[in-house]
């Protein structure tokens, strides 16, 4: 069965007319015969959800995220197409967007799970609950506008999650609060997962997407450009999409007395690819050209997650593997056999620079996105060589 | 009929916005809900201090209180639904809900506003009357009906209102002005028979297709004795066309409401 479904599905606004409408600017564009142009959030866009799963979208900023997710929540009306959702229907599309800042914290979660749709006796019943997962027991009776932002969205978040709904949506709002909430949130999104609902989110947090999801949709210019296995969608975003625009915070520099011609990421078979296994060999040819002879270079890598946490990073000099020097053109191989990454989305950044450090050639800093897709099912982000073993001797009873 | 499935399926949710609108519409006042009585109150003893120092004409107390209450009720309803979407533009764009309980639950807490304010004024209104040597007139038990009535007329302009703020913000200017304009064309400090000295008694059927002078000389009616309602086939009319506004004012809000969050 589907709970979401969307056909065709497009939404247009007008271009231009900064600020809210006015009669006099209505009345005057229309005696002129002019019309507003029209941009297109949402094109064309057809999807089915099957109940229990979880799906993100990504996608640049502007690419229309957030209007498809609108779009299913009913706030806003589709131009063209039908969107249909199956069960009850609950969105975190903005914590605390009922919020009133005169009144208490009780008063304002009565109020905001009513906008969402909780029956007051629920809401009694579980008040207590929602107050203990927000953390907010003392400031329960102080009008929300003398709350902190986190607060705010923590008690927002706790109404929110605490109704039972068939399909939830989420519009990025699972990076509030502190650490410790935030580990508290996806918790509560995994407790929905488990309990077979559907989940759509939006996030920008790729490394969540991966991890959460069990599908992916990659819009880009309001039309879905791709969707699939998240792994292979964040991939087509990231080396698609991503660059452009400067979505990434990828950089080059450097002297370029020495430059990275041709770099290639080669699987087990030799084979140009950008999606790799655990445990099989990865080899990265990186091609230079040296415009004079440069003597004992480093050539240096280091390897980060999607969400930029710095895994690992070696070079020449480390290995112990010293190139005595270039000249000219040439191809340098480095290899990680066996590939002990788990499952996920990773950049690869390179660097050539002198064996003091004091002079970088050639620096490229997050460059090149590739996957890792991981056969077994061990979570993690290593492999770790990792074994068991009784040891001998007997067993005490008890 | 819609209106009742939507209000019925949501009753919470519309108890829960009155509940906000009254309890922040005087939150950190320390004369709170006093002002929902003196506000009128001194808007009348104004008009009356005023009346006789400039015109002289004897409008009776108990009319212009009468008046000024019932005026009051219909303007807070107006400014309120101005804003109810406008105002509510993140609750609009992010959470889905029927939009029409926001006009409804804007028109609610001034109904409940009202009723509080409408038992001070029975009181002052009776007082005024027995000074006089009277007594509230036997109709008082029709004061409901014409309640609910009022009520439903308040609706539907508070629905117009709030459609039309969210597409033309000229509307919160222009309704200030028609607002005033409308308050000397209807019968607040004046009454019935003001109208009919000065116009001739043939075009009292048409005043009365004004809604607010239609209501207010029947809350007159209700109340003071010797006021009597005109009635005849074309006032039997003028009742009936506001309830067609009503219907219409609900189609155009559902049809603007499906845009309120591209606009907002």
């Amino acid at each position: 069965m589907n709970a979401i479904e969307a056909n065709h599905l497009g939404k247009a606004y007008r271009k231009g007319g900064i600020g809210p409408p006015t009669l006099f600017g209505t009345l005057s564009r229309t005696l002129r015969g002019r019309r507003h142009e029209e941009f297109w959030a949402l094109q064309d866009v057809s999807f089915a959800v099957e109940s229990g799963r979880t799906v993100g979208v990504i996608g640049p900023n502007g690419s229309g995220k957030s209007s498809l997710l609108g779009l299913v929540a009913g706030t806003i009306t589709p131009t063209r197409g039908t969107v249909r959702t199956e069960g009850r229907l609950s969105s975190l599309l903005e914590l605390g967007a009922g919020f009133h800042p005169d009144l208490s914290g009780r008063e304002n979660v009565f109020l905001n799970a009513a906008l969402l749709g909780i029956a007051r006796e629920d809401v009694r019943r579980r008040y207590d609950h929602i107050v203990a997962f927000a953390g907010l027991s003392e400031f329960m009776d102080m009008p929300v506008k003398h709350y902190s932002s986190g607060m705010y969205v923590r008690l927002g978040f706790a109404v929110a999650t605490e109704l039972n709904p068939d399909v939830l949506l989420v519009d990025e709002v699972l990076a509030v609060g502190d650490i410790a909430f935030q580990l508290k949130c996806l918790d509560r999104i995994r407790d929905f997962q488990r309990r077979g609902k559907t989940l759509l989110l939006v996030s920008h947090a790729l490394q969540t997407v991966e991890e959460f999801c069990h599908e992916a949709f990659l819009l880009y210019h309001g039309k879905m450009v791709a969707r699939g296995d998240p792994p292979d969608v964040i991939l087509a975003y990231m080396t698609s999409y991503m660059g452009e625009g400067g979505y990434l915070y990828r950089q080059e520099f450097g002297t370029r007395e020495v430059e990275f011609t041709q770099v290639t990421l080669r699987g087990a078979d030799e084979a140009e690819s950008a999606t790799f296994t655990t445990g099989r060999p990865v080899h990265v040819d990186v091609g230079y050209r040296a415009k004079q002879r440069i003597e004992s270079p480093v050539f240096g890598f280091s390897i980060k997650t999607g969400n930029g946490l710095y895994v690992f990073g070696s070079n020449t000099q480390m290995a112990k593997t010293p190139v005595p020097f270039i000249e000219g053109e040439g191809v340098i191989r480095l290899t990680l056999d066996p590939l002990t990454l788990k499952g996920g989305n990773f950049f690869l950044s390179l660097s050539i620079h002198s064996p003091d450090h004091a002079t970088q050639y050639h620096r490229r800093e997050d460059w090149y996105p590739f996957v890792v897709k991981d056969p077994t099912e061990t979570p993690g982000l290593f492999a770790l060589h990792s074994a068991w073993r009784m040891l001998p001797g007997p067993q005490r009873e008890l | 009929m819609n209106l009742l499935r939507d209000i019925l399926a949501h009753r919470e949710l519309l108890q829960n916005l009155v509940a906000r609108d009254i309890k922040s519409r005087y939150k950190g006042s320390a004369l709170g809900f006093l002002w929902s009585i003196l506000n009128p109150l001194f808007m009348a003893v104004i008009y009356i201090f005023f009346l006789r120092l400039l015109a002289g004409r004897g409008v009776p107390h108990e009319d212009v209180i009468i008046g000024v209450f019932a005026w009051q009720f219909t303007v807070q309803c107006v400014t309120g639904g101005m804003t109810c979407i406008t105002g509510n533009s993140n609750l609009v764009k992010k959470v889905y809900f029927p939009r029409v309980l926001l006009p409804i639950s804007v028109v609610v807490a001034n109904l409940i506003n009202f009723l509080l304010t409408l038992a001070v004024q029975l009181v002052l209104v009776a007082v005024l009357l027995a000074m006089k040597g009277s007594h509230l007139a036997g109709w008082t038990a029709a004061l409901p009906a014409i309640i609910v009535y009022h009520s439903l007329f308040n609706l539907s302009l508070a629905l117009l209102v709030a459609a039309a703020n969210v597409y033309f913000r000229d509307t919160q200017h222009l309704v200030g002005l028609l607002l005033s304009a409308w308050f000397f064309v209807s019968p607040v400090m004046y009454n019935l028979s003001f109208v009919e000295k000065f116009a001739g008694p043939a075009l009292t059927p048409a005043y009365l297709l004004n809604p607010v002078a239609l209501i207010i000389t029947a809350y007159r009616a209700a109340q003071v004795p010797g006021a009597l309602f005109p009635w005849s086939w074309s006032a039997a009319g003028a009742w009936v066309w506001p309830l067609a506004l009503l219907v219409l004012a609900w189609r155009i809000f559902q049809r603007a409401q499906r845009n309120f969050a591209d606009w907002l």
